[in-house]
């Protein structure tokens, strides 16, 4: 198991998926905003949302990036498309899983069954996050696949 | 045919279903307002569907009405010894709880002596009026298509069959309630009628206290209040986008082709909204307005569409249904709204003036939001020159309406105003005073008639545009003007359609056969500029004058046909209660 570098790449990782994440958002792709969505678990505040979401991302970057490196260590393999093909499940469980349950936990997201009194401030995301535009699926799939290919690249396999 | 202004509108903000006179409930889409409708008898005919729950034979009515501040609606109709009363309603907080998204709970109770009741219960999905797959599963009778399921239930279930009319008696202090569940994509959520009827009185009550919450000196509060329920009716609340109205293809004229589908978002009626909220004291309703409306416009910024989806998507193209007979023989209905590629300047000012009216109620915008709204003050900076297809979406080849003009000396005007208290650079600040000035000389010039000593519909246009009511609450002219009370005075003279009513434009003049009725919206904005200038006494008469006009819920239709006093068009409308709201504010202050 390489620690040092799950300590360092999953870092470096979880911010390249991030900037794609918000590169695309910025161009007009998405409204999937992770680190607003992380973040106004703690604030409502957008832009504090922001920061606290990143860190919180960052986070839960290095959590998802010691799935990766225990896989590695335990096939004795670490290569970039084998990165991605986790990239592949990874994406699969945000967009099927965490996002339509993250209603359940998140205080200022509503669920569809949201009403007059919810003090919800987002739209829930929906089934792959289809709410929040329909090429956010498209999106976050890439951006995985970036996350996964550069732990591969990055994390030795020992 | 029944009258438009018969339904009541029963929602949970989520989805609305009208219920008429005679209990039966003829329009309800699921699992959301724009979703497919299950009953849709309104434009689909009697082979869309439809819930009928109401007495045997034919009875008069004998009081109808919404239990106070409630969204719960009370039928009773007299019988010879006695009375038949039905009690129905949407239960719309079920967040938290383990209920079904949609709970629409029907109650039957008779006074006096027992009452004959028919039930005729025959739910259709979609444009081809599918016929579910039914099974009986103990007292509910579940109707299924694919992933949506839909169950009914009541403490005479067995005797229930879809698309056969059945006959009971409602013996006076054994009410009967009926409760239908709907689960899309995930399990049915069985609720017995007695715990259904509870969360029904409990929602009732929570209405009461989100209304107890509206400033208690408002004028005319009740009317009021019914306008501010019917706008959160109709506010999807898990994503927080208003629909402009529950229905499609209401027709503007009966018979006639102007049928559109209002079951999605405006961002220009979202902007009155928020001012509506605010004003009445509503500030989270009017947060919440506001939040939607920049997130949903996020992904096509700086440009603002002129309508989205209640998830920010842009809505499907426009199409009509094929065999569906409409309303009145009024055909196509359409599913989709054809509006959306528009260009339209208007929309920007009423945004930016939205955020304007936030930032001077003490609510300074996140940097975010500041954000958006410069891109949308730029945005006009460069586009104001252009023809749009302005606030009425012809659908003919784009013009120079003064409106939008207007409007886009409004939107730099608000983005400079709220610049005086939030992060602007000089250059840029240049440049929208440049821009503000340029559009004032130019709507100056262009747009005011000295013929008709009043601003026109277009540049160079003889008509007038009823629109322009909004110039005394603008602050381009001094509303003591001249050229303001002239332009008031010419568009109630020359756009009337009788009392208190106006042509939102000569009537016909959109390129499309047939005319339409006086648009509702823009006599409440009337009664704002009389209000505005001075006139309050005028205002008042012409505002009661209008309340007179309300169906006997105190709903409103868009438009109305001058000479029957008939609702037109998509029922109710969200614009039309926000512009009441706007009215009433006015007219609480002798001089806004």
């Amino acid at each position: 198991m390489d620690w040092a570098g799950w300590a360092v790449f999953g870092l470096v990782a979880t911010s390249v998926l991030t900037a794609v994440m918000t590169t695309a958002q910025l161009a007009g792709l998405t409204r999937l905003d992770l680190p607003l969505v992380l973040g106004t678990i703690l604030t409502e505040d957008p832009d504090r949302a922001r920061l606290a979401g990143f860190v919180i991302h960052l986070g839960v970057g290095q959590v998802f990036a010691l799935g990766y490196a225990l896989v590695f260590a335990l096939l004795h393999r670490a290569t970039w498309w084998l990165g991605g093909l986790l990239g592949l499940l990874h994406v699969a469980v945000v967009l099927m899983v965490l996002l339509p349950v993250l209603p359940g936990l998140h205080p200022r997201m509503a669920s569809h069954r949201a009403g007059p009194v919810s003090r919800a401030v987002l739209e829930p995301p929906g089934l792959l996050g289809l709410n929040y535009g329909v090429q956010t699926p498209v999106v976050a799939l890439a951006a995985h696949l970036v996350y996964g290919a550069a732990l591969g690249l990055l994390l030795q396999a020992r | 045919m029944t009258p438009i202004a018969d339904y009541g509108l029963l929602g949970d903000t989520r989805t609305a279903a009208l219920s008429s006179s005679d209990g039966s409930l003829d329009w309800m889409c699921v699992p959301r307002f724009d979703g497919e409708p299950v009953f849709g008898r309104l434009v689909g005919g009697s082979a869309a569907g439809s819930f009928r729950l109401g007495p045997a034979v034919p009875l008069p009515v004998a009081d109808r009405r919404y239990r106070e501040h409630t969204a719960t609606l009370q039928t009773s109709w007299a019988a010879p010894d006695g009375r038949l009363t039905l009690t129905e309603g949407m239960v719309a907080d079920v967040g938290g709880q383990l209920l079904p998204a949609t709970l629409l709970v029907r109650r039957l109770s008779a006074e006096g002596a027992p009452a004959r009741a028919r039930v005729h219960f025959d739910p259709r999905l979609g444009e081809r009026h599918r016929p579910p797959r039914v099974r009986r599963r103990g007292t509910d009778l579940v109707c299924e298509w694919g992933t949506l399921a839909l169950s009914l239930t009541c403490e005479e279930g067995a005797a229930l069959e879809v698309g056969r009319s059945t006959t009971l008696t409602v013996s006076p202090g054994r009410p009967v309630t009926f409760v239908v569940t709907i689960a899309h994509r995930e399990p049915l959520v069985h609720v017995s009628p007695d715990a259904a009827w509870a969360l029904l009185e409990a929602d009732g009550s929570r209405w009461a206290a989100w209304a107890g919450r509206v400033d208690p000196d408002l004028p005319f509060r009740d009317a009021v209040i019914r306008s501010l329920l019917t706008l959160r009716l109709l506010t999807y609340s898990p994503s927080g986008a208003p629909v402009a109205a529950p229905t499609t293809s209401l027709p503007e004229q009966p018979g006639g082709l102007r049928n559109w589908d209002y079951r999605y978002a405006w961002p220009r009626d979202a902007s009155i909204g928020v001012a509506a909220f605010l004003g009445a004291g509503l500030g989270d309703e009017a947060r919440g307005f506001l939040w939607w409306l920049l997130h949903a416009s996020r992904l096509q910024r700086p440009r603002l569409p002129v309508l989205l989806t209640l998830d920010g998507r842009l809505p499907p193209a426009e199409r009509s249904l094929r065999g569906w007979p409409g309303y009145a023989a009024s055909t196509p209905v359409r599913v989709g709204n054809g509006a959306a590629d528009q260009h339209q300047l208007d929309g920007y000012g009423w945004v930016v003036d939205a955020a304007w009216v936030m930032v001077r109620a003490g609510h300074p915008l996140y940097s975010e939001t500041w954000r958006a709204i410069r891109g949308f003050v730029d945005r006009v900076s460069e586009r104001w020159s252009e023809p749009d297809a302005g606030i009425w979406e012809i659908r003919g080849d784009a013009v120079q309406h003064v409106h939008s003009k207007l409007m886009a000396w409004l939107a730099v005007d608000r983005g400079l105003r709220i610049a005086e208290t939030h992060r602007l650079s000089d250059r840029r600040r240049r440049r929208w005073l440049a821009a503000r000035d340029a559009i004032g000389v130019d709507v100056r010039a262009a747009g005011y008639s000295s013929a008709l000593g009043s601003y026109t519909r277009s540049y160079g246009s003889p008509d007038l545009d009823a629109a322009l009511l909004v110039l005394p609450l603008v602050g381009l002219e001094d509303p003591h003007s001249s050229r303001v009370r002239g332009t008031v005075d010419a568009i109630r003279e020359r756009l009337s359609a009788g009392g208190p009513l106006l042509f939102r434009y000569p009537p016909g003049r959109d390129g499309l056969d047939g005319t339409e009725g006086a648009f509702l919206p823009c006599s409440f904005w009337l009664v704002r500029a009389l209000a505005c200038t001075g006139r309050r006494d005028e205002a008042l008469r012409v505002f009661q004058d209008l309340l007179a006009r309300a169906s006997s819920l105190g709903l409103y239709a868009e438009e109305m046909d001058p000479t029957t006093g008939a609702h037109l068009g998509n029922f109710p409308q969200a614009l039309t209660h926000a512009a009441l709201v706007q009215a009433a504010l006015a007219l609480r202050e002798p001089e806004a």
